[in-house]
């Protein structure tokens, strides 16, 4: 004799279906594609122009710029900093001001929630999807930047910032600290652009206004009478990546900007919540 | 669930909560790193000036932030502000340096600039210092010193008692010594020395030292201007060790691509700039000391515009004009500082009010 014993329906704690899903529409749509190659556009048009022009004196241009003909590690640290005040919070706020408006304004949110998930799983799979991104598009960058700076200006000794030289193989653990410190700054910034994507059926505007709040605390950063609110700034601690690159490292600076990080992604990701879940889709 | 589903403005409360843990975390965080005197068996002004002399530590390392607020007009962003890697640019603003201390022949201090750093290295002989925007480094290597034979003084203090009577003596007629309780700096407790010049015309109301309480070094000094509850200057450690640091943070080679210029000590180009500046001559002594120096020239050569002396220029005519019976000029104020340029060529600052800088013009 033989018993069937017959499972209860449980949907699974853990099933990265929807987060795969979510990922094959953010990597494969054809305008986020074209974002990527603008990304990855900037350590090549920065080789190219180094290649036929020279390298700046030492002392001028942006950081990092003229280091890159001693070394092509630096044309991946040039890239990064010449990205960092508005591509990569431009391609963050894109992605994630779409991230919830996007669906409502094309109709497809309703479908979306008729799937048996909830809705603050939604948001933490979509929230996910977007620190992916971020910490792609970081990657990208350097990589691109990596490659094309061995390959034109070849490899030689990194000189810190603290004047200190160590070889290829800890300047590369060096700049993949970089990536991830970026990553995280960029994908707290997200949860901001997730909270604005939750208010609003018009993912431009979403956008827009994620693109401004980068660029307006940016601004405020650099005045010096407004020295009192800096450090509570989401941009302020994103240059702080700079104290990676010393010897020894300092980690004052980084930490901080962690533990701003992760506070900004806490609030924005659970206002986020507190709006989708209570709000009524319509469209 | 269900009350969030029927009210759904009661989600609300979740981020609300988070903002308000995170705020109420880091004002307690602040609150409790400012008020927590603690308590240490009392110890007088005298004996404390005594531990500063005596305190022998022998390595540390840590790090140092030095706020600056002189209440000076803000100064043109090429001379440096926030974020600059430039020693020049300590006058204003907040920044942070790290240092390493081996003792009297090894020291090292790094100035830590938004991805950019200066550094100044000393390893025995040599004096090495070190800029990453321009890519730069100098070398100096000291001439042997003889060691001057220290001539012993006839009345050695033989006990402490003695010693801190005489340290007391030698500042009292210039200076009010006491002690204000205690605090913490860099985590560790000390004890407050307070120093108050006794002259009016000075412009510094107090400079207070924190000591710390077991090595005896200064952990912080604050200088207040009259006048004003925040310090114009505070210099302290933001974090500290007491161990020794290793042998690499004094060791400098210089990067194989950076443009290394020997300076040596006798070099007549040193000399040179020695003697160009006319020397400064000091009027008065102690807290309200005057210096008197030629006023750097505001005319460039004609065909070479210098920007610096440009800005000089625009930075002069944006000052108040001057005069009296000792003549006429521009005098710049500032909560510590009064520095007055006279039309015949004289430079005179002080950390005096501009009366001081008046009579000391006149005669």
């Amino acid at each position: 004799m033989s018993t069937v014993e017959v499972e209860p329906y449980r949907p699974r704690l853990v099933s990265t279906r929807l987060l795969r899903s979510e990922l094959r529409i953010i990597f494969g749509r054809a305008r986020n594609i074209a974002g990527f190659g603008v990304l990855a556009s900037v350590p090549i048009i920065v080789a190219i122009a180094l290649a036929l022009a020279g390298s700046p004196e030492a002392g001028e241009g942006p950081p990092f710029l003229s280091q890159v003909t001693s070394n092509g590690l630096f044309l991946a640290l040039a890239a990064l900093g010449a990205e960092l005040p508005l591509f990569l919070p431009l391609a963050v706020a894109a992605i994630s001001g779409d991230a919830i408006a996007g669906e409502a304004n094309i109709g497809t949110l309703r479908y979306l929630l008729t799937v048996p998930v909830q809705r603050t799983r939604l948001l933490a799979v979509k929230y996910a999807a977007i620190a992916i991104f971020a910490t792609a598009m970081v990657l990208l960058v350097a990589t691109v930047g990596v490659v094309l700076g061995l390959a034109l200006f070849g490899t030689g000794p990194v000189t810190l910032l603290s004047g200190t030289q160590v070889g290829t193989a800890e300047g590369l653990w060096r700049l993949l600290l970089v990536c991830g410190y970026l990553s995280a700054c960029l994908a707290a910034f997200g949860a901001v652009g997730l909270f604005v994507s939750t208010l609003t059926e018009q993912p431009i505007g979403a956008t827009i206004a994620v693109v401004g709040l980068a660029v307006v605390s940016q601004i405020l950063g650099v005045m010096p009478s407004l020295s009192a609110i800096h450090e509570y700034l989401p941009t302020h601690y994103w240059l702080a990546f700079g104290d990676l690159l010393r010897d020894p490292i300092s980690t004052d600076q980084v930490s901080r900007g962690l533990l701003s990080a992760a506070v900004y992604a806490l609030i924005f990701w659970t206002a986020a919540w507190a709006r989708f879940g209570g709000k009524d889709v319509t469209s | 669930m269900s009350a969030l589903s029927t009210r759904p403005a009661l989600r609300w409360v979740v981020p609300v909560a988070a903002a308000a843990m995170v705020l109420t975390a880091g004002i307690a965080g602040r609150a409790i790193v400012a008020d927590a005197d603690p308590a240490l068996p009392p110890r007088s002004a005298a004996e404390l000036l005594v531990d500063l002399q005596t305190s022998a530590v022998t390595g540390l390392s840590g790090t140092v932030v030095q706020r600056a607020a002189l209440g000076l007009p803000e100064l043109p962003v090429s001379i440096g502000g926030q974020g600059s890697a430039e020693f020049s640019a300590l006058v204003s603003g907040t920044h942070t340096l790290r240092v390493w201390y081996g003792g009297e022949e090894r020291q090292r201090i790094a100035l830590l600039g938004t991805l950019g750093e200066s550094d100044l290295i000393r390893n025995g002989d040599d004096v090495w210092t070190w800029s990453s925007a321009s890519n730069e480094v100098s070398h100096l290597v000291l001439p042997e010193q003889p060691e001057p034979p220290q001539p012993l003084p006839a009345d050695l203090p033989t006990t402490p008692q003695e010693a801190a009577e005489l340290a007391l003596a030698a500042i009292e007629p210039s200076t009010r010594v006491s002690t204000d309780g205690t605090a913490t700096v860099a985590g560790r407790a000390a004890y407050e020395l307070v120093l108050r010049p006794r002259d009016t015309g000075s412009l510094v109301a107090q400079v207070r030292i924190a000591v710390d309480a077991e090595e005896q070094v200064p952990l912080r000094v604050r200088v207040y201007a009259e006048g004003v509850t925040e310090p114009a200057v505070e210099i302290g450690f933001s974090q500290i060790s007491f161990e020794m640091p290793g042998d690499e943070h004094f060791e400098f080679r210089p990067p194989r691509d950076a443009v290394v210029t020997e300076v040596s000590s006798d070099d007549p180009l040193a000399e040179e700039l020695a003697t160009e500046a006319s020397e400064p001559t000091v009027v008065g002594s102690g807290w309200t000391a005057v210096l008197v120096a030629a006023a750097p020239a505001s005319d460039p050569p004609a065909g070479d515009p210098d920007p610096d002396s440009e800005a000089l220029d625009v930075l002069l005519q944006a000052l108040p004009r001057v005069s009296g019976d000792w003549g006429s000029g521009y005098l710049l104020e500032s909560a510590l500082v009064s520095v007055l340029i006279t039309d015949d060529g004289r430079l005179l600052a002080g950390a005096v009010n501009p009366e001081r800088l008046y009579d000391v013009a006149a005669s």
